[in-house]
């Protein structure tokens, strides 16, 4: 028995074909087979969370113990009739569903190079999806709580390592139906599709960005000791690395669930076509910036106005942008170079929004043509690959990590 | 549009490609596409690259065309005006040097590369360099094994593999390393070999058609992925050679070039590698060798394997014992009498089975600028094997009499101090 991160070689795309034929089959005589289909995903958490990994297995088993409670609970106290819905039980609920993720964060904080052992590849995602759920049965949206929907949504397994981050009620329905043959179809066709450009971003441009190039940009850079033109090269290598590889793996994710008859959310839509920093961020890793647009920053510019925080929506929303982009900071790393991510991409958005407002004042005297709107592609995409390379790290390795000699 | 048709659309495409891959990837037209540049040899012949080491196709079109496999390890890459390859370009010599092997490429790694020229070595010449330093009491480490570890070598052996002693042996050496493990089948049919057994049908077969993918991967690829590693340091060094071979003039020049460069320290250790590896932590390793041996290890074994090939190709072989720096040997405690042992032990094993070109330079380690750092020789002492190589590559040496002796894979034999003056007779 080999292990396997999903998606990571060869094998497991032949695993995956086996196992999916028969559902296949199925979906285009009109049936799911929900049995078949739920051993084959544990087959497929097994080969990514067992053998040498079986300790990170028996945390993602205590973690979903953890939040079907947890939900459940939740659920029980907030779909019972005349629920009093107080404030403060729903904050203690979404609290306790972040704190296995906070307490995975921060541990390498205290204890460098180790990870903390309630972790797991993808518990991160697997946070999302729960918090979004508490967000959504507080709502009043999720009138019912089902655990066995609950757990496949959870642990649906081609997104469970990275995403893309679906939604409950969205999924639910997929699940409970079977879509009609012709409509199958086009989906199966566009899932093959999908899967063969995930192999061209992934096993061919990622290769060539992030094996072949990068590591000798990355050796001349060090060996240059300081600023040199390296680091530029090394920004829009790592960029198209970072976009490559990520936006493969993501192709992967959803050609897999079209051809499961789920229609799991497109997570990149050509980012570096962004004309400004709020069109790349409805671009890049879409499923996560619309989670923080939903969950993060509507709530919170609800709560700053239903409170009177701020006098003028501007600064709301101001606010509201840098508070939004450093949590996303904060989730990817308890790290100054994440940190400053985010911060930097908080008020990437409110000059961008500040910019738009001022342009819209002035529509009479400031041009807008093709050749503006090149140059607005081609400043985003430089301001975005800049906000890479302090998100790669490496300025952190340059400056003030140890030298080797 | 019927189902039928729809899925024939959507999945056509998909098996197309994978029957072409395949019939690309078996096809045996690519063994004859053997052309390769003589710049990209060239550049091959002294890039050190382990893709050259693990391929074929370059190593065989080299050796072809006058260059001459050189093995060894880490000391290859000390350029300096008086390496074995800067002396060859600078003289136009008959020989080109092929540099073969890398830091941690040992005896085992070479029996491999061995696999991928058997035919170029019948009947021809190779310089062996044996490093007291492959002869550890754990013998070749894993990791530094799996690097240089190359699947196309090992499909090709087994293909050719008769049963013999060495087959068996090597067949159990690579069950010992994690590379040997890493194919199920492969090791399958390594642990028949070792046992004495042929390899099963079904995996010959196995091996067969892995093996005729990763020719044909090694046909099409290999010239493309020579890294321009050290050809500009070549030239670079030739320029600082006069343009007459005269060996006391080039003598008075190495000794020259060695001061200038070891100013920095007592240990004629090159300022470079002295600043960067040793400066900082030079007091912590005062006597730190004292129990340092090289007299019991599996490496004996392992480099009885290369002794076999050798055997079995007829291949004329010069073997090279260097020194260790004298100077550092005493700061660090190495024992003196350890390193003869070893060194009766080594050319003992060569001589009773016929080896007997050895340019045995262990007494050497006090001349001065010999060494180039603690264990690697530099200008002099290159410039004291060119009096053995160039001789040896370039004029008429009577053909070797090989009597291979299987005692030599006996952990008796890797574990033979001499003690009772075994190697006296």
């Amino acid at each position: 028995m080999r292990w396997y991160l999903p998606y990571g070689n060869p094998t497991y795309f032949i695993w995956l074909a086996l196992a999916l034929i028969p559902l296949m089959i199925g979906l285009l005589y009109g049936r799911r087979f929900r049995g078949y289909q739920t051993l084959i995903s544990l087959f497929f958490l097994i080969l990514t969370f067992g053998g040498p990994n079986w300790h990170t297995g028996l945390a993602l088993i205590g973690y979903l113990i953890y939040q079907l409670i947890l939900v459940w609970a939740y659920s029980h106290y907030r779909q019972a009739k005349d629920s009093p819905n107080k404030g403060w039980i729903f904050v203690t609920a979404v609290v306790l569903a972040i704190i296995p993720l906070v307490i995975v964060k921060i541990t390498p904080l205290f204890t460098p190079n180790r990870q903390s052992i309630i972790g797991f590849l993808g518990i991160s995602y697997i946070t999302f999806k729960v918090v979004q759920t508490i967000m959504e049965t507080r709502d009043g949206m999720i009138k019912e709580f089902h655990p066995v929907l609950f757990g496949q949504f959870l642990l649906f397994f081609p997104t469970i390592s990275s995403g893309p981050i679906d939604r409950y009620r969205r999924f639910e329905a997929d699940y409970a139906k079977v879509p009609e043959r012709s409509a199958y179809l086009d989906m199966v066709e566009k899932g093959v599709r999908y899967i063969f450009q995930g192999f061209l971003y992934k096993f061919i441009l990622a290769y060539i960005f992030g094996s072949i190039m990068m590591p000798q940009i990355q050796q001349r850079a060090l060996m240059a000791h300081g600023f040199s033109w390296n680091i530029v090269a090394y920004m829009y290598v790592y960029s198209m690395d970072l976009f490559f590889d990520f936006a493969g793996y993501s192709l992967f994710a959803v050609g897999i669930s079209y051809m499961m008859g789920i229609k799991t959310p497109m997570n990149f839509n050509q980012p570096f076509k962004s004309k400004n920093i709020k069109d790349f961020w409805n671009r890049w890793h879409m499923t996560l910036s619309f989670w923080f647009r939903d969950y993060i920053f509507m709530r919170l510019v609800f709560f700053c106005m239903k409170h009177h925080i701020f006098k003028s929506r501007t600064t709301t929303a101001n606010v509201c942008y840098v508070i939004n982009m450093l949590i996303m900071g904060f989730w990817h790393g308890e790290t100054w170079y994440y940190i400053t991510y985010g911060l930097y991409h908080g008020f990437a958005m409110v000059i961008n929004d500040t910019w738009l407002r001022f342009k819209k004042k002035h529509q009479d005297h400031i041009p807008h043509n093709k050749f503006t709107e090149l140059f607005a592609i081609f400043l985003t995409f430089n301001v975005v690959c800049f906000s890479f390379l302090i998100f790669s790290g490496f300025l952190n390795t340059l400056f003030f990590a140890p030298k080797p000699f | 549009m019927s189902m039928k048709k729809r899925l024939f659309m959507i999945f056509g495409p998909i098996f197309a490609a994978a029957l072409l891959m395949l019939a690309v990837f078996l096809s045996p037209l690519w063994s004859s596409l053997n052309y390769v540049n003589p710049k990209v040899v060239n550049n091959a012949a002294s890039s050190l690259s382990p893709q050259v080491l693990k391929g074929q196709l370059i190593k065989r079109n080299a050796l072809e065309h006058g260059y001459v496999p050189f093995f060894g390890s880490s000391e290859w890459s000390r350029f300096d005006p008086f390496h074995p390859a800067v002396l060859a370009a600078k003289y136009d010599r008959s020989y080109q040097p092929f540099l073969l092997g890398a830091r941690g490429s040992q005896s085992l790694t070479h029996f491999f590369v061995m696999q991928s020229i058997n035919p170029q070595l019948k009947n021809k010449k190779a310089v062996v360099f044996v490093s007291p330093q492959w002869f550890t009491p754990k013998g070749e480490d894993p990791n530094a094994f799996s690097f240089y570890y190359s699947p196309l070598q090992t499909t090709s052996w087994i293909k050719r593999e008769s049963g013999s002693k060495m087959d068996r042996y090597a067949a159990y050496r690579l069950l010992q390393m994690p590379s040997g493990n890493s194919d199920r089948e492969i090791a399958g049919a390594l642990a028949r070999i070792a046992a004495g057994l042929k390899p099963t049908t079904s995996q010959m077969t196995y091996v067969n058609i892995r093996n005729r993918i990763l020719l044909n991967e090694d046909q099409i690829f290999s010239r493309y992925r020579v890294p321009l590693n050290n050809e500009k340091t070549i030239d670079k060094n030739e320029e600082l050679l006069p343009n007459q071979y005269n060996y006391q003039k080039l003598d008075q020049l190495a000794g020259k070039i060695g001061a200038e460069k070891t100013t920095s320290n007592d240990f004629q250790i090159d300022n470079t590698f002295w600043n960067r590896r040793l400066k900082s932590h030079v007091k912590k390793l005062k006597n730190f060798q004292a129990h340092m041996s090289y007299v019991k290890s599996p490496e004996y074994s392992d480099f009885q394997l290369m002794l076999n090939q050798f055997a079995n190709d007829h291949t004329n072989v010069l073997f090279i014992i260097p020194p260790i720096n004298a100077k550092w040997q005493k700061y660090t405690g190495m024992s003196s009498a350890m390193l003869a042992t070893f060194d009766k032990k080594i050319t003992y094993q060569l001589r009773s089975q016929g080896f007997n070109h050895i340019d045995d330079l262990s007494h050497d380690g006090n001349v001065p600028y010999f060494m180039a750092d603690t264990i690697h020789p530099g200008w002099r002492g290159w410039l004291t094997m060119d009096k053995a190589i160039r001789p040896f590559l370039t004029e008429k040496v009577p053909s070797p009499r090989y009597r291979i002796d299987n005692y030599y894979y006996s952990k008796e034999w890797q574990n033979e101090s001499g003690s009772d003056n075994h190697f006296d007779d």
